[in-house]
């Protein structure tokens, strides 16, 4: 029986899996939009609206690299257009094409003016078009609002009443409700880089064992008190918090999305806490990019055109949280989720004392062991109780040694130098 | 069947090891198979109950989700043609294995499993360099190669083993009835050892039904269903993760349901 069914399946099979489909579809390459929903939505909602059709293909960044690399390598470039954070773009620097004329002509498009010279990488040329942004935000659940300290606004909070508001809830409730994406997958590190360091310090690398950072970790060993030891295995914080674990919670605003558009009632967003240097907080800006030798530059364009005008903005914004680059009127028919964390964004973004911090600029790939420094510190420090002079120390020079090889120049919130960014 | 023992205790230990065991397989699929068709409501709520109410809402999601419908058939296509490359490869070198004596047969056997010596994600990369060049990127039969590579040390040493446990003689008293080599092979050897190369059917079939890396990075337009969901997945909402799970394993357990004749008669040779 078997041996017949495989005489009989095998011309077919071998015919049919040779045939390479044919098709004028351009790939659009991305690090962002992988969740399957998110996928499906960017699809459905975005991408249909685009003449010429195109095929959305979220990867994770291990294959994202190989994929481009191997393409590089070998001279066959079958991707079109590539979509990733502004972090992922330097270490394929030399697979892209340069996109200054592409950038002409979206002149008419009033692009972010800060977020298209990130787009330069710091070399001469426009590496890319920035697409969509995004940031940290926190969520909390209504039930914790009634703990909240005297006297605490809620739209301008501290890190010492979120401590203290920490502390009422575990209290009250007998259980730590606080809650960081500090698990394998989690963003922790940003929120160490972007919103706890500037916010003490006004800094990320200059000043990392300064005597503000040493009180910083104090402080923050205090408020990890009141947090779910849980955190540590969290990675989108909407998970805890739709089920109930966790009340208050800080993390991506695409990561806390299915718990406002699924509970809008009884979930709220606000900005993050200020320090005693003020609120830092972190843009995450994506960009649009084409690969060198990319099989159909002219479509590519087109996309990269279709992506960036205002109304496309709008629907990526609604299909998958990610805000504008463009200067834009939103719209009052949001989805709830959008509506709800978009007011957090905007008051973080303008709060008067708003301490903005970039992503890393210029590590190359350096970038994942220059985040590993934070996540250890914070381990060894807050997790495990260690001496936190002795961990400073040693941290800062790991870090010495990364911004050394890859010589990059301060970013903010940093004061910006000529060589590679001191660290004191 | 004999009884082992015969002591009550026994028969006790036996039953409930049984059943530990039985539990062990069952309940993941159970749980994956309820959890795909609550609603995200009932998922994240507690209390959990043991018989939810049914709602179709998740998994329809995927049913319609662009491109899974073309995903599952690649990674059909791309499973049977690494069982049937890997049977017909391994088989053979089994065989040869199993009856011949040449040089360099123990380092052969130790060459097999060297391809299994380098993590994928090593070889990815220069892989699909030269899969570009040579225009395999992309294609099935491409990813099928890959896969084969990687189910073809089993199968080459499982049907060693199976060609070693069934005797020369019977192959020889076929001879001097008058078949040749390859007419013995078929009447007389064949038959025997076919529970064991369906077993390692199944292996290579799910070696290549769970490959993500390879695959992920070999195809831009012909995705296999693990590589066009996998990574996707790992970051989805729990309700669509267990929906996702169920898909992935749906195909292969059919699969693996289709051939249990083979399996069962498997273990019959075993205790023979």
């Amino acid at each position: 029986m078997f041996a017949s069914f495989i005489r009989k399946m095998l011309p077919g099979l071998l015919l049919f899996s040779m045939a390479t489909s044919v098709m004028a579809e351009i790939v659009f390459y991305s690090t962002q939009a992988r969740p399957l929903e998110e996928a499906q939505r960017m699809r459905d909602q975005v991408l249909s609206g685009f003449s010429g059709g195109v095929k959305f293909l979220p990867q994770a960044t291990g294959t994202f690299f190989s994929r481009i690399d191997a393409e590089q390598q070998s001279g066959q470039v079958t991707l079109g257009v590539l979509g990733a954070l502004h972090g992922q773009f330097p270490p394929i620097g030399d697979g892209l094409d340069s996109v200054d004329d592409v950038l002409d002509e979206l002149a008419d498009r009033k692009l972010d003016t800060t977020l298209v010279e990130l787009g330069r990488l710091g070399s001469g040329q426009q590496v890319y078009v920035p697409w969509m942004q995004a940031t940290y935000i926190m969520a909390a659940h209504k039930k914790a609002l009634q703990y909240l300290p005297d006297g605490a606004d809620i739209n301008s909070l501290t890190y010492a009443e979120l401590t203290t508001w920490g502390k009422n809830m575990k209290q009250a409730t007998g259980q730590p409700r606080l809650g960081f994406p500090a698990g394998p997958k989690g963003l922790m590190h940003r929120f160490l880089q972007g919103y706890l360091y500037p916010s003490f310090t006004e800094s990320v690398v200059t000043r990392f064992r300064s005597e503000d950072a040493r009180t910083m970790w104090e402080r923050f060993k205090t408020l990890w008190e009141t947090v779910n030891p849980r955190s540590t295995a969290y990675n989108f914080m909407q998970e805890p918090l739709l089920n109930g674990e966790v009340w208050v919670a800080f993390d991506h605003t695409a990561r806390l999305k299915n718990a406002f558009a699924r509970k809008p009632d009884e979930f709220i967003a606000f900005p993050a806490p200020a320090g005693p240097k003020g609120r830092g907080f972190m843009p995450v800006v994506a960009g649009l990019a084409i690969p060198r030798g990319a099989p159909d530059r002219k479509s590519a364009v087109r996309l990269i055109d279709y992506l960036t005008r205002p109304e496309t903005q709008i629907a990526t914004l609604k299909a998958i949280g990610f805000y504008p680059v463009v200067d834009v009127e939103l719209p009052d028919d949001l989805p709830a989720d959008v509506r709800i964390a978009g007011q957090a964004v905007n008051r973080q973004s303008r709060a008067t004392d708003a301490i903005p911090s970039l992503l890393p600029v210029g590590l190359g790939d350096q970038g994942a062991i220059f985040n590993k420094v934070y996540s250890d510190a914070f381990r060894q420090i807050v997790l495990r109780g260690a001496d936190v002079e002795q961990i400073l120390n040693r941290q800062s020079s790991a870090l010495k040694r990364i911004i050394k090889k890859s010589g990059a120049p301060c970013w903010l919130p940093d004061k910006s130098s000529s060589g590679p960014c001191p660290v004191h | 069947m004999k009884r082992v023992g015969g002591s009550s205790a026994m028969a006790w230990l036996f039953g409930a090891s049984l059943v530990i065991l039985c539990l062990w397989v069952l309940l993941p699929l159970y749980l994956l198979m309820v959890n795909s068709v609550s609603t995200p409501d009932q998922i994240h709520g507690w209390p959990k109950r043991l018989w939810p109410e049914i709602s179709f809402d998740t998994i329809l999601f995927f049913w319609n989700f662009q491109g899974v419908a073309q995903a599952m058939f690649n990674s059909i296509v791309t499973a049977v043609i690494t069982l049937l490359l890997s049977i017909l490869l391994g088989t053979p070198a089994g065989y040869g294995l199993a009856r011949f004596r040449f040089r360099g047969k123990n380092l052969f056997r130790i060459m097999v499993l060297m391809t299994r010596a380098f993590p994928l994600p090593l070889l990815a990369l220069p892989l699909a360099v030269v899969y570009l060049q040579i225009g395999l990127d992309d294609t099935l039969i491409g990813v099928a190669l890959v896969h084969t590579m990687l189910a073809l040390p089993f199968t080459v040493l499982v049907t060693f083993s199976l060609f070693l446990g069934i005797p020369r003689e019977l192959e020889e008293v076929a001879w001097t009835m008058g078949c040749t080599r390859w007419e013995a092979f078929r009447k007389v050897v064949l038959p025997l050892a076919a529970p064991g190369i369906a077993a390692s059917a199944v292996f290579a079939f799910v070696v290549s039904w769970n490959e993500v890396f390879a695959a992920a990075i070999l195809t831009v337009n012909n995705q296999t269903l693990t590589a066009f969901l996998v990574q996707s997945l790992d970051e989805s909402p729990v309700h669509l993760k267990f929906a996702g799970g169920l898909v992935l394993v749906l195909p292969a357990l059919v699969f693996i349901f289709a051939v249990r004749k083979y399996m069962f008669s498997l273990w019959g040779i075993a205790s023979r």
